[in-house]
């Protein structure tokens, strides 16, 4: 099966996904007792939650093997990764931030989740400005396997440093129950399901930019080999 | 001599002839001091935690911009070429620049923390030496991030402003743990109740060191 047809596939499945995700989430398990409807957002956030953490992994061991191997398509990887991983980091930002507004009263709070991903965020944006700020040299591409790498490392640091943190100080409001506690087994059932759609659609999105992306670098090599064998082949006459 | 001690003898000495980079280090740190005094009032002078936190703001600034200058002096006349076909190693280069920006961090430290005391109206007594520990690990571990990623940025357009901003999340562990450690070594705690706090801190020395160790070969590079 080559490359395009994988990705139909993973287009249709995550559409399907979506759609039994979307039922299940809006008309099938039942609003958790306290929180009522405004808890319903869990479904969608904890998978981009967890989407957007493993994307940034990706990253991490795409700059790896980028630096390792020298293949320019781990870069292309590393890069479809983060900015895929971008995109579902600020999603899982607005809608915690949706939920936040009426269970807890406010948009935000530095409560050490929250705060995890804010840096989270921070460090996806500051490897996309570095990419956008140069042009797509090997070079630059090890400059962003580096920083990948590092700001990956960093993370296990940042959550343990937040949780003190957090733990010192007096909370202000309760701590989101964020997933334990799910009493009823429909409640379960609809977060795997909505889990593995958004995988799926993260997925789908990876692979479509890192097709870009490749036949972008394969152009880009291509170019090369031409103007090497036009100008042996004048140098030839 | 070493390739390391020859070139940081080079910085070093460099620093001791203009001394433009200790003025301007100072300076920036007591700047920033001062626009902390006025952000926070003065009803706030004489808080450990305000202190302790203005320390910190400065020090990150004053760190950024010695980092950046750190790796300045190669780039005229592309000298870090010469650097690189030399027999010194990258990583040996990597841990000279970390010593020099270490060295010249430590200086604009002490500078700011006498400054700290002075506008926040603390005394010069036991807390202060209590301090320096934190304050020497905070080097440390900034010294060894900033190093790496001026490497980066030096080479990119965005340069000066791209510096702040990988550096800032990626330092954020150490500033937590260097500014609870810091208000409370202020506010007379003993070290060993810092002890979470330091252990943050020395898990992200060893860590910064050790990547920025390994990766600087990669990142380096003739302009």
């Amino acid at each position: 099966m080559n490359n395009s047809a994988i990705r139909n596939w993973l287009g249709f499945s995550t559409l399907a996904l979506m759609l039994a995700s979307l039922f299940m989430v809006f008309d099938w398990v039942p609003p958790d007792a306290e929180m009522g409807i405004a808890q319903l957002i869990f479904y969608f956030h904890v998978p981009l939650a967890w989407v957007a953490f493993a994307s940034f992994g990706l990253v991490a061991i795409a700059g790896i093997f980028y630096l390792w191997l020298g293949d320019q398509l781990w870069d292309d990887l590393g890069y479809a990764a983060a900015e895929t991983g971008m995109v579902f980091c600020t999603l899982m930002i607005v809608t915690g931030s949706i939920w936040a507004k009426p269970i807890w009263g406010t948009w935000w709070t530095w409560d050490s989740r929250l705060t995890m991903t804010f840096i989270l965020w921070l460090m996806y944006g500051g490897y996309l400005m570095l990419r956008a700020s140069a042009d797509d040299t090997p070079e630059v591409a090890r400059f962003g396997a580096v920083i990948g790498i590092v700001a990956a490392l960093d993370v296990p640091i940042v959550i343990a440093s937040v949780r003190l943190w957090r733990t010192i100080h007096p909370a202000v409001l309760v701590t989101k129950q964020g997933g334990h506690g799910l009493e009823d087994p429909r409640m379960i059932w609809t977060l795997m399901v909505a889990l593995t759609a958004f995988t799926a659609l993260w997925a789908w999105f990876l692979m479509l930019r890192f097709a870009q992306l490749r036949a972008r670098s394969r152009m880009g090599a291509l170019e090369i080999k031409i103007a090497l064998a036009s100008a042996a082949a004048t140098d030839a006459k | 001599m070493s390739g390391f001690a020859a070139v940081l003898r080079k910085d070093l000495r460099l620093e001791l002839r203009s001394g433009e980079s200790t003025l301007a280090l100072l300076g920036l740190s007591m700047l920033v001091l001062v626009v902390l005094v006025f952000a926070f009032g003065a009803a706030r002078a004489r808080s450990f935690d305000a202190a302790a936190g203005a320390l910190w703001v400065a020090m990150v600034f004053a760190g950024m911009l010695g980092a950046n200058r750190a790796l300045l002096a190669e780039r005229d006349n592309a000298a870090i070429r010469g650097l690189l076909l030399s027999p010194l190693e990258p990583a040996t280069l990597y841990a000279a620049k970390l010593a020099a920006a270490f060295i010249f961090m430590a200086v604009a430290e002490t500078g700011a923390v006498v400054l700290m005391v002075l506008f926040f109206n603390l005394d010069f007594d036991a807390s202060i030496a209590r301090l320096a520990p934190v304050l020497v690990l905070g080097a440390i571990g900034f010294s060894a991030l900033a190093t790496l990623l001026s490497a980066i940025t030096g080479r990119t357009r965005g340069g000066d402003m791209l510096l702040p901003i990988l550096a800032v999340p990626i330092f954020v562990p150490a500033l937590i743990a260097g500014v609870k450690a810091s208000a409370a070594a202020l506010a007379g705690a003993p070290l060993a109740s810092m002890a979470d706090w330091l252990k943050i801190m020395i898990a992200f020395d060893v860590l910064f060191v050790t990547a920025g160790y390994l990766l600087f070969e990669h990142v380096v590079g003739g302009d």
